[in-house]
């Protein structure tokens, strides 16, 4: 293996962080679900890693249902984020509160 | 004194004879409740309540010799050492009633199929009356008191469902709710009495009940307390004095309800349970004594207030509640043939009664004596006949089976130490004579004969109904003028193994002697006022106004029990209850509730959506506790 396990580890930590911090300050709900989507891939590429430094398939199998878990989570994520807009006209999660009912 | 145990084909007609009305009660009210299915469910009742009637025929005569009385029971209900057994008690007692009962029964049905023709609620009727059937039925063979007691008041309220049965009338229905309420003021007294006895002698069996051991093991203060307390649910259910007045308005349910309920059947049941408990009573002679008074006051009161009513079928519930006194004077006064013979007596000629009011009633529309009789009330023929038979067996005229059951009574009073009892007895028999042949001139002799509106001829039933309707007044004429002579075979019957001795004898001759000249003076007043040409028909009483108004307001009894309910009830237990209500139950439930609102708007304050935040928290608690098992 010639990227080092470890720098692989400080990728996905340093991709995690951009995903929480997308979460945590943006003021729109499709960003903060990017953000989660940028997390969930710094897990897979953590899993990755982990699969080629013991040469082990499981990482890599982990990494595909990760993979599909985001797929589907964007699918139902991006559903409910329309009805929101559409029934409050904004997808700012501090205002939701007081325009939903 | 145990018993055998009834098997065999006994045991069978028993069973259908309790059963089959329930059955039918529960598929009429399941399925044939429904316009349009009224003919089923009076097949079905008819059906159900003459299988009764021959079990119960075959009961009575297999068991005319018997050499003992039957038992059989099953247990219901055990808590403890408390047993409740549901079970049968076939005596001569419960066989006579069971088959007097089913015999009424019969007949007011298949003269319902003409009287309620085309009624919308046909089938509920049916329904209704297979209940009745059936608690009435099951109260005339119950082993114990409990079970008596549980089909007494489902008597009770088959009584209040057929009084309220048209009840969009208002009138109806509030004669219902009186009716039910007033039995159940008794009803309390009785389950008083019933517990009072139960912790006494640790079972309700009838038969133990009525076994003279009984004396030795209740203190005399505490039996004569629960005699009297068990005479509140007779008083209630037979409209005794102080509980009399639901009968009168009770007359608001159909003909045939007043004719089965509240004057053959259910008010007996009353003077029935009275027989049942009869040595268990005589025990107690102050009890007696005080059911003595009460069955005089009750028949002298609803007597003087028959004398002026003129709705017809008013003055027939009148004289219910007087041949009803008649029935507890006769019990109370030691002579229990001569209560279960008038009550017998009575069930036959009172229905007989009823049943030619409703022909009337149901032919002209209205309930007034005088204007049938100015339209034409004695054209109806056969009505008309059944009714005089009737009304002379009220008045107690011979050869007719009431004059035997009265003799029956006035020997026993005749018997007793104090004149004053027999006298009022007499003096009863005179105001019976009057009014019930009041009635019958009105009727039969009106001043003005056929008069009618030529607009409001009615069109005669068709002539199927109307034989439907005959038919059960000639054979109750029949059974009205021939029972009577079954007097001393029925007292044998009746007085086979009973529990104790009772004394019968004949009227001595001056009684008989008497109450034959009351009787006829009382027709004969009553003709001199209302028969004879030209009469005034007012009434000898109308020279006395406020006495009049007395009478009709019914002794003042109502506006006295209203005023009662107004001034007590209403104005002070019912307040109280409601300020109670109001304060207490409402505000804590109020309190509770406004309570768990403020708690879950406080509560929800932390559950805004505030998603971002939330994140945070959980990654900074998640990092926390990474930190804390990784690094300690």
């Amino acid at each position: 293996m010639i990227v080092p396990y470890n720098h692989v580890l400080i990728l996905a930590a340093a991709l995690f962080g951009v995903g929480l911090f997308c979460s945590l300050t943006r003021r729109n709900l499709i960003m903060i679900l990017l953000g989660v989507e940028v997390m969930l891939n710094a897990a897979a590429i953590a899993f990755v890693g982990a699969s080629a430094r013991w040469s082990s398939l499981e990482g890599q199998a982990m990494a595909l249902f990760v993979l599909a878990v985001a797929a589907a989570e964007v699918s139902v994520g991006l559903a409910l984020i329309v009805v929101i807009y559409r029934r409050s006209g904004s997808a700012d999660p501090a205002v939701l509160d007081e325009r939903l009912p | 004194m145990t018993g055998g145990a009834i098997e065999g084909p006994a045991l069978w007609a028993v069973v259908l004879a309790v059963g089959t009305p329930l059955l039918s009660f529960g598929v009429i009210m399941v399925a044939l409740r429904q316009r349009g299915r009224g003919h089923l469910a009076a097949g079905l009742s008819i059906a159900a309540v003459s299988v009764t009637l021959l079990a119960a025929i075959y009961l009575l005569i297999s068991h005319w010799h018997m050499s003992q009385p039957k038992m059989f029971t099953v247990n219901w209900m055990v808590s403890g050492s408390l047993h409740l057994p549901y079970g049968f008690y076939l005596d001569p007692l419960a066989l006579l009633m069971l088959a007097v009962v089913a015999l009424i029964c019969f007949l007011v049905q298949i003269y319902s199929i003409g009287y309620m023709a085309g009624d919308p609620g046909f089938g509920r009727y049916y329904g209704y009356m297979s209940l009745f059937a059936w608690a009435m039925t099951n109260l005339c063979v119950a082993s114990g008191m409990f079970q008596l007691y549980v089909f007494w008041e489902l008597v009770g309220l088959s009584s209040y469902l057929l009084i309220g049965f048209w009840f969009e009338k208002f009138s109806a229905s509030q004669a219902g709710k009186k009716a039910f309420v007033m039995t159940r003021l008794g009803d309390v007294a009785f389950l008083l009495g019933l517990l009072l006895v139960l912790f006494q002698l640790g079972n309700l069996d009838i038969v133990q009940l009525d076994d003279p051991t009984v004396a030795a093991v209740m203190p005399p203060h505490l039996l004569t307390l629960s005699a009297v307390l068990i005479f509140g649910g007779i008083v209630g259910k037979s409209a005794q004095f102080p509980l009399l007045t639901w009968l009168p308005d009770a007359m608001e349910g159909p003909t045939p309800v007043s004719a089965l309920l509240h004057s053959a059947t259910m008010v007996a049941a009353g003077v029935f349970l009275f027989a049942r408990l009869f040595p268990f009573f005589s025990h107690s002679a102050a009890a007696m004594t005080l059911f003595l008074a009460i069955g005089t006051i009750s028949m002298l009161m609803a007597a003087s207030m028959a004398l002026v009513s003129r709705d017809i079928k008013q003055v027939w519930a009148f004289s219910t509640i007087s041949q009803l006194g008649y029935m507890v004077m006769g019990l109370s006064a030691g002579g229990y043939v001569a209560g279960v013979f008038h009550l017998t007596t009575h069930a036959g000629f009172k229905a007989l009664l009823f049943l030619c009011s409703g022909v009337f009633i149901h032919h002209y529309g209205t309930n007034d004596m005088f204007e049938i009789g100015a339209r034409g009330g004695r054209q109806m023929k056969i009505a008309m006949a059944c009714m005089l038979i009737g009304a002379a067996a009220l008045a107690g005229v011979p050869p007719l089976s009431g004059f035997f059951s009265k003799e029956a009574i006035f020997a026993v009073l005749a018997g007793l130490d104090n004149p004053l009892w027999l006298t009022a007895g007499l003096l009863g028999g005179l105001l019976t004579a009057y009014y019930s042949f009041r009635l019958i001139f009105v009727i039969l002799l009106p001043g003005s004969p056929g008069e009618a509106p030529a607009g409001e001829h009615h069109h005669p039933p068709p002539a199927v109904s109307a034989w439907f309707m005959e038919a059960p007044l000639l054979i109750l004429a029949g059974a009205t003028l021939l029972l009577g002579f079954t007097h001393h075979r029925l007292a044998e019957f009746v007085l086979q193994w009973f529990p104790m001795a009772v004394g019968e004898h004949a009227a001595p001759p001056w009684v008989v002697g008497t109450a034959l000249a009351l009787a006829a003076a009382g027709v004969g007043l009553a003709f001199w006022d209302f028969g004879r040409p030209g009469a005034a028909r007012i009434g000898c009483l109308s020279g006395l106004p406020s006495l009049v108004r007395f009478l009709d307001q019914r002794w003042y009894l109502d506006r006295l029990y209203r005023y009662l309910l107004e001034r007590i009830v209403y104005n002070g237990v019912s307040r109280i209850c409601t300020a109670n209500d109001k304060k207490v139950i409402d505000g804590t439930t109020d309190g509770m509730a406004r309570g768990t609102l403020q708690a879950g708007r406080l509560l929800a304050s932390g559950h805004l959506g505030m998603l971002q935040y939330r994140l945070m928290v959980m990654f900074v608690v998640v990092v926390l506790m990474a930190l804390y098992f990784f690094l300690s």
